[in-house]
């Protein structure tokens, strides 16, 4: 049965809610779910706007039947290919044979290669536009965000901009559609940057660019593939995205990071954590990276300025949770922080220098002045160099201020 | 791919067959050993349209494509591989590049007589330093005004001193390696360019090879052949063809001598039969006229191939190098049935051996063609990560982390720096120690190295530890085999590890077993006169030069008219962590797929060395990851 709500006049949301997968894209826990969001316009002509994931693929099909009430599908614009959004292509062409896809030359492509058949295309690039009767559209091709095909549709009449990913966030709707009907700093801020930094993290350039093009558009309502519609406040999200994509924290405060196999890290790891709050400085969480998924550790590490990481050395290594937290970091172009690095070991201690090794070959990375080497557990020797650390962050702190 | 020539090859080979041996046979030998270049006979195989062959009518060519120019090449070549390669040289380098890369005007001015064989075309690429490898070429063309001026010179050059145009390699842009190579079409006759050497050659004798010689040249700007910095890329892909022409060149040779050799061993009777029915003899030539027709099939691939426009590299190089070690086979073997005969001059065998073996050298010598045939069937090797590791400084340093900063300047300025530097980072020189105490109990050491030189040099180590508050110490070497201080004074893995605040390394060259005994120390002070000694990359701060100048400098620098206190407690200084963050500025991104080009990476897989800043990259270039083009990229910094 169809679960269909009205975005503006004329525009329907067609998608559907998704509780039932546990990792998005296999890989980053959403016990919150997720929405994979299609929208169907009726003009003169009908246009669809993506599809949506298998997963919910009966839901979408009896929405937009509903919503069409029997005139024909005349339109699907593809805005970006990832089978999350368009894996339904195919079932929707099998019932709406008279249907034209438009999408990108590498949108087109990239149908080939996931075995679409589509016979009636219309390709096109960032500058063309497209009628569908009282709406007229413009299209921008927004390469690498986060695939290189996706582009953006503007509909110039009424302001909404389909968005694909960007501006998506992980979380199901639950029967909200609108940013306005949540407590979104409460509920949606940290599945929202989740959802970001682990999907998009890597490719701030490239949506900076976006940002810059579509400060000149005329956006009055932007309609992501996943998560909420923004039809107030709409500086308020594109702030968010600035900071993320420039890699500027959110706020000046610290990350302590931290894996331990027999509590002896982690202790150094509280100890540092009191040091700092009691000078004062309270912007702080405490990871311990074995039992945190990595998404939610990139999450934290884009809101904040300072990282420290205190870590086991293993196998004359990096401890292995602690390396693929740095590694995700790598992969995910994080950049412009500045890290307190604290090793541990009890014959050879040397994960401080393989942190290091690892955190250097990242961009804009910088130390606060100290450095601590612990020898199986915490002494009268080395406390003074975890209280040493918290004086060294707690004045770099600010000065970022 | 077609097994056999087509009827109307065939009777072009029949035709060059019959000039060959009515106009070229009989004056061969004479022009051999005359090394005399036979300018008549490239004018009448000009008027048949030989010169041109692979060319379009409309170019001014023949229209009989790389077969039936592989045909002339070899037939003349089977006759007289010198007049074989003038052919070869004036066609596949000294006009092919023209015809591929020129402007329609400069195919007018230039080819259209070329192709007509009204002129004789060249390619200069191999200079001294410069052959199988491009990127030592020297001699550079510099744009000034309307003009480039050429200066430099060429080597072996195929038709030097007789070509009326000529292909020049040059560089524009020294910093870019291959890239920064560009080809220029440059006339016979201007002004500065002259041909100080024409070689005396073991074979092809009646071709011409000269030395080239650019003083101040200039070469309109109109003569730039394709764009700046595409000279490597015109000459490999020029070479390529070539390779068909020398394949060919080679396999006339083979050709020629083969049939001699059958020939006469079919004329020499010995013990009541001739020589050919000897199973010895029979052998060889079966194995010859097998071996030839080998050639012939891979030379006519790349011709084909060519000619279709696929990618041939790969099947150029074999065939080359193929027939040419056919040709250097066979020949040696036609020669041997000839027995005495065929070391005699006068006959056609001695001057064909003599002949093949330039096929093996040149348009790539025969190593470097397995290089290319390996690198195209292999994939390219992971070239220079030597070098980029030394641009990085991955090299490393072996005490962690140091600050490495290395001072400038006359030497009182120096060690002024230096002492400002060590205030600046903490350290007071008012208070003097036991110079000679346990080095595990003090906080700073002055440290002879082999560099101290005679023994009573080491006053001045004691000098300078006296006024900085320091014992002294040495390397292994000043205390095990110079003896001059104990040898429980020595630092290193070995010996005395040191912990403490400051060290000062004076005349130490840094080997490992040091720099293990000093990882922990704070500060780290390198003097040394050897600016390439490993010290300084393990230093916080380093002065170049003579210790017998330095330390008495710096021991006045530190010295003061108040006594000396009493050494304070030793607390071990807090050692700075050094900044070292790389930095987005000059980073690219491609919009195919994120790959990032970073300058000072570089992109070695693509033969991009360190150094070279995005908007350099050659026009053509692609993301090495996904291939999209150099357009597509977005700036990191937004």
């Amino acid at each position: 049965m169809q679960n269909v709500r009205e975005v503006v006049e004329n525009l329907y949301w067609v998608g559907a809610n998704d509780h039932r997968t546990h990792l998005f894209e296999n890989i980053h826990p959403i016990p919150e779910g997720v929405s994979y969001n299609s929208y169907l316009l009726l003009d003169e002509k009908t246009v669809l706007f993506d599809t949506v994931d298998w997963s919910v693929c009966q839901q979408f099909l009896d929405n937009i039947e509903y919503v069409l009430d029997g005139r024909p599908l005349d339109y699907m614009i593809i805005n970006h290919m990832e089978p999350d959004h368009a894996a339904c292509l195919n079932e929707v062409l099998l019932r709406h044979p008279e249907t034209t896809v438009i999408s990108t030359e590498k949108g087109f492509y990239f149908m080939t290669q996931f075995n679409f058949q589509v016979e009636k295309k219309l390709q096109v690039a960032t500058g063309d536009t497209f009628s569908s009767g009282k709406h007229n559209f413009a299209f921008v091709e927004i390469p690498m965000v986060h695939w290189p095909e996706p582009m953006v549709t503007l509909d110039t009449t009424n302001g909404v901009l389909f968005s694909a990913d960007a501006f998506g966030s992980f979380k199901a709707l639950d029967g909200k559609l609108f940013a306005d009907e949540v407590d979104w700093d409460r509920d949606w801020l940290e599945p929202g940057r989740r959802y970001y930094t682990n999907i998009v993290g890597k490719y701030g350039p490239h949506v900076q660019a976006v940002l810059k093009v579509a400060a000149d558009l005329p956006i009055k309502v932007i309609c992501p593939l996943h998560g909420l519609v923004w039809r107030k406040d709409l500086g308020y999200i594109l702030d968010k995205y600035d900071k993320w994509s420039s890699y500027t924290p959110e706020k000046v405060g610290v990350m302590i990071s931290y894996a331990s196999m027999y509590g002896h890290t982690e202790e150094v790891a509280q100890l540092l954590a009191s040091e700092i709050v009691k000078r004062g400085e309270t912007e702080l969480s405490v990871f311990d990276v074995s039992n945190t998924h990595k998404s939610y550790l990139i999450s934290e590490a884009f809101r904040l300025s300072h990282l420290v990481l205190a870590c086991p050395t293993y196998n004359l290594g990096v401890y292995p949770p602690m390396k693929e937290f740095i590694a995700d970091m790598q992969a995910l172009n994080l950049q412009n922080r500045t890290f307190g690095l604290i090793e541990n070991g009890t014959w050879a201690p040397s994960s401080g220098a393989l942190m290091r090794e690892m955190i250097d070959e990242m961009r804009e990375m910088y130390y606060v002045d100290a450095e601590a080497t612990i020898v199986s557990a915490l002494n009268h020797n080395t406390r003074p160099d975890i209280e040493a650390m918290a004086d060294a962050i707690v004045e770099s702190m600010r000065k970022q201020k | 791919m077609q097994y056999q020539t087509t009827e109307a090859q065939e009777k072009l080979r029949q035709e060059v067959r019959e000039f060959a041996e009515s106009e070229i046979k009989p004056l061969a030998f004479q022009w051999d050993q005359e090394n005399e270049f036979p300018r008549e006979i490239v004018k009448a195989l000009g008027e048949r349209g030989w010169m041109g062959a692979p060319f379009s009518e409309e170019e001014g060519g023949s229209g009989l494509g790389m077969i039936g120019y592989s045909i002339i090449v070899e037939e003349l070549s089977r006759v007289d591989a010198g007049v074989g390669v003038i052919v070869s040289a004036h066609t596949s380098l000294g006009s092919w590049p023209i015809a591929h890369f020129g402007t329609p005007e400069q195919k007018e001015k230039y080819l259209r007589p070329l192709a007509q064989g009204k002129h004789i075309g060249a390619f200069g690429l191999t200079e001294e330093h410069a052959g199988s490898d491009a990127s030592g070429t020297e001699t550079t063309a510099v744009l000034e005004g309307d003009h480039y001026i050429l200066n430099g010179g060429k080597i072996f050059i195929t038709n030097g001193s007789q070509a009326d145009t000529y292909v020049i390699f040059a560089v524009t842009s020294p910093e870019k390696g291959n890239h920064g190579i560009s080809a220029f079409i440059v006339e016979a006759g201007w002004e500065g360019f002259t041909y100080p050497t024409v070689y005396n050659k073991l074979g092809i004798r009646s071709s011409a090879t000269a030395e080239l010689s650019f003083k101040n040249v200039k070469v309109p700007k109109e003569n730039l052949l394709g764009k700046e910095g595409e000279g490597f890329k015109i000459a490999m892909m020029t070479l390529d063809g070539g390779r068909v022409g020398i394949g060919s060149q080679a396999l006339g040779i083979a050709q020629g001598a083969y049939e001699a050799a059958l020939n006469y061993s079919r004329d020499r009777v010995q013990f009541g039969e001739p020589i050919a029915v000897n199973q010895g003899v029979s052998f060889k030539l079966a194995d010859m006229a097998t071996e030839i027709d080998s050639a012939r099939l891979l030379i006519y691939r790349a011709a084909e191939m060519k000619d279709s426009g696929q990618r041939y590299t790969k099947e150029a190089a074999m065939a080359k190098m193929f027939a040419s070690d056919v040709a250097v086979k066979v020949a040696d073997e036609a020669l041997q049935i000839h027995g005495g005969n065929g070391f005699i001059k006068g006959f056609d065998v001695e001057r064909f051996y003599r002949d093949a073996k330039i096929t093996q050298i040149y348009e790539g010598t025969n190593e470097i063609l397995r290089v290319v045939i390996g690198s195209q069937i292999i994939g390219k090797r992971k070239k220079r990560a030597k070098a980029v590791a030394e641009v990085q400084g991955k090299a490393g340093s072996q005490t962690g982390p140091r600050k490495n900063i290395l001072f400038e300047g006359s030497p009182e300025e120096q060690v002024d720096q230096l002492v400002a530097a060590l205030k600046a980072d903490g350290y007071a020189f008012d208070f003097a120690v036991d110079k000679d105490a346990p080095i595990s109990e003090v906080e700073r050491l002055v440290s002879a190295g082999q560099g101290i030189g005679s023994e009573e040099n080491m006053k001045l180590i004691r000098d300078l530890a006296e006024v900085m508050g320091a014992a002294v110490s040495s390397s292994r070497p000043v205390a095990e085999n110079l003896r001059y201080l104990p040898l429980d004074r020595y630092v290193g893995m070995s010996g005395q590890k040191f912990n403490g605040n400051l060290y000062v390394a004076c005349g130490i060259s840094g080997a490992g077993q040091h720099l293990k005994g000093i990882k922990q120390v704070t500060t780290i002070v390198a003097i040394n006169n050897d600016p390439d000694a490993p010290i300084f990359l393990n230093a916080d701060y380093g002065i170049v030069g003579d210790v017998n100048v330095i330390l008495p400098l710096l021991t006045k620098a530190l010295t003061t008219d108040e006594p000396r206190k009493e050494a304070p407690d030793f607390t071990k200084m807090k050692k700075s962590v050094p900044q070292d963050p790389k930095t987005r500025t000059g980073v690219y991104v491609c919009s195919g797929c994120a790959y990032e080009y970073d300058p000072s990476v570089g992109d070695p897989d693509s033969g991009i060395m360190p150094g070279l800043p995005f908007d350099q990259l050659p026009a053509g270039y692609q993301c090495p990851r996904c291939g999209d083009p150099k357009d597509g990229f977005i700036p990191a910094e937004q």
